[in-house]
Order: C-alpha cells, then structure tokens, then sequence
C-alpha cells in the first residue's frame, strides 16, 4: 500500500495541490465567516392570549393590528426594529418600552406579546429538501 | 468504440450504479451528506474512454438509480441528474482544454465542485427560493465536496493505473 500512496502523492500535479488548497482555504473561511457576511433572519412573533397570531420578517416596514381582550394593540416594524405604537392597557408600560431591536415586549394587560427570534426555518427547511434526496 | 470498450463501459456502468446504491444506504453523520462515490467510475472513464462514454455512464446511473429507488423525475432526480451531468461535462471540458494541468485528483476536485454549486443552484430554484440559506450551507457542502472529492480522485488515479496494468498483461499474454 506503500507505493499506492507514494505513486498518489506523485501523480498529482502542482495544479491539482494548489486547486485543493485553494478549495480548502476558501470554504473554510467561508464556514467561518458566512454567519458574520448574512443579515441575520430574524422574525418578529406577536402572541395573543397566548396564541401566536403572526410571524413577521423584521426587515419588512409593517403596522400591524392585534386584538386583545382590552382592545386593539397596535404594533409598528421599522428599520429592523420594533415598538408598540397604541395599545388600550391603563399603564402604556409597553408604549413605554419604545423601540426595541431584540428581546420582547410583553403587553401584560391586554395579553400582547411581541417577541424578536432567529428565524431557523429556512435553514432547516434546506436541511429537509436535501435530506429528502439522498 | 471497440466492443471491448463497449463491455467496459457497462461494466463500469454497472459499478457506479453499485456504488451510488451502496453509498445511498451507508450510515454517514449528516444526512445530506454523499461520498460521491459514483464519481470515481466517472472520471476512470473520462481518462481512460473519453467524455462521451462519461456522459454515458453518469446517465445510465443516474436514471438507473432513480428508476431502482423510485424517484425518477423527482426533484430528487433533478438535483441528482443536474449535479451529475454538470460535473462530468466540467471535468470532461478542463481535461480537454489543459489536458496536462490537472491530474486525477484535480479532475476529481472540479467534478466536485461543479456537482455541488449545480446541486445548490437547483435546490435555491427547486426548493427554496431563500438565498442567505443557500449562501449559509455553500462552503460547508463545498468544503466536505473537496475533502471527499480528494479521496475520490486518489481512488480513481489508482484505478486506472491498475487497469493499465491489467491491460498490458493481456496484451503481453495473448
């Protein structure tokens, strides 16, 4: 066996050792660093009595409306960012809050929750569409 | 094409057919993950036949393979007729532009490369039209493509020189 991996190291040429280390270098580097490049998929999820009601990309500009048993919460996305914008609760403790860029704001009177997560889903519906091949 | 040649080429249809099945059933920590096996008949009969009798053999596996496994013109079949005809035509194209720049294991590399970002491209249009998914998995696909892509074309390097070997035998015998 020797001689096998004697005459392998032989019989490549300096193109085939200076292309392995070329692929080597980059998708290593690219594993590395890919997460740092990518704007982070992040989603905003906004819960309703404990119901979640919508899953919203953070990078799109919305207003969106949700019903409590107070009344409406009214919840503003914008520049990645995200904030409550009216609500019908007696303290405003959410309005308080502002913008916020992660985290969750949590409306207690009028049951509004609104929560900033990773979004995991298109990955691992990568992971499934491959799987499903092999 | 000898008839000789002919009884080589379904033999080596055969073996990549063999191995595509195997590989298909082989425990491997990833479940996306491929050895590529089938390449190393591949490019054998790239270097020893030519890119028709390639082009010929990833076909009869690829349609074989599905056929056996029930997928044929699934999206299964898709990703794996697209992977595998790209990467015979790019290795089949370098070799016949520099046939002296790249060896077996060169070869092997851009086979695996190729295969790969066709695969990649397919599963962003098939799939999942997201492509900060498709960006965040490329270089680990590429990076394992390349490290069993090495192995593949060492294999093959073997191969063939034992073929060879073989040959001149017969013919010193007959």
């Amino acid at each position: 066996m020797s001689s096998g991996l004697k005459g392998i190291l032989t019989s490549t040429t300096k193109a085939d050792r200076l292309l392995l280390f070329i692929l080597i270098l980059l998708s290593s580097s690219g594993t590395l660093f890919v997460k740092e490049v990518l704007p982070k998929g992040r989603t905003v999820q906004i819960e309703v009595d404990g119901q979640p009601a919508y899953v919203l990309p953070i990078e799109r500009e919305r207003t969106v409306l949700v019903k409590g048993p107070y009344g409406n919460t009214v919840i503003e996305i914008k520049n990645h960012k995200v904030r409550i914008i009216e609500s019908p609760c007696p303290n405003k403790l959410c309005i308080q809050q502002g913008w916020i860029e992660s985290g969750a704001i949590v409306c207690l009177p009028n049951r509004v929750v609104v929560i900033i997560g990773d979004s995991q889903r298109g990955t691992e519906s990568l992971f499934d569409a491959v799987d499903a091949v092999t | 094409m000898q008839s000789h040649d002919k009884y080589r080429i379904a033999l080596l249809s055969a073996y990549a057919l063999a191995l595509h099945g195997f590989e298909g059933i082989l425990p491997t920590p990833i479940p996306w993950l491929r050895l590529g096996l089938a390449n190393i008949i591949t490019l054998t009969t790239l270097l020893l036949y030519g890119l028709r009798a390639a082009i010929m053999v990833t076909l009869i596996r690829v349609i074989l393979g599905s056929l056996f496994t029930g997928t044929f013109l699934g999206p299964a079949f898709i990703l794996s007729f697209g992977g595998g005809v790209t990467s015979t035509l790019a290795m089949g194209l370098v070799l016949s532009l520099m046939p002296k720049l790249f060896g077996p294991v060169g070869l092997s590399l851009i086979g695996a490369l190729f295969h790969n970002i066709a695969q990649l491209l397919l599963a962003y249009v098939i799939f999942i039209q997201r492509i900060e998914a498709i960006l965040l998995i490329s270089p680990v696909i590429i990076l394992i493509g390349t490290m069993t892509g090495s192995v593949n074309g060492a294999v093959s390097d073997l191969l063939i020189k034992n073929l060879k070997k073989t040959d001149e035998k017969d013919k010193n015998t007959q």
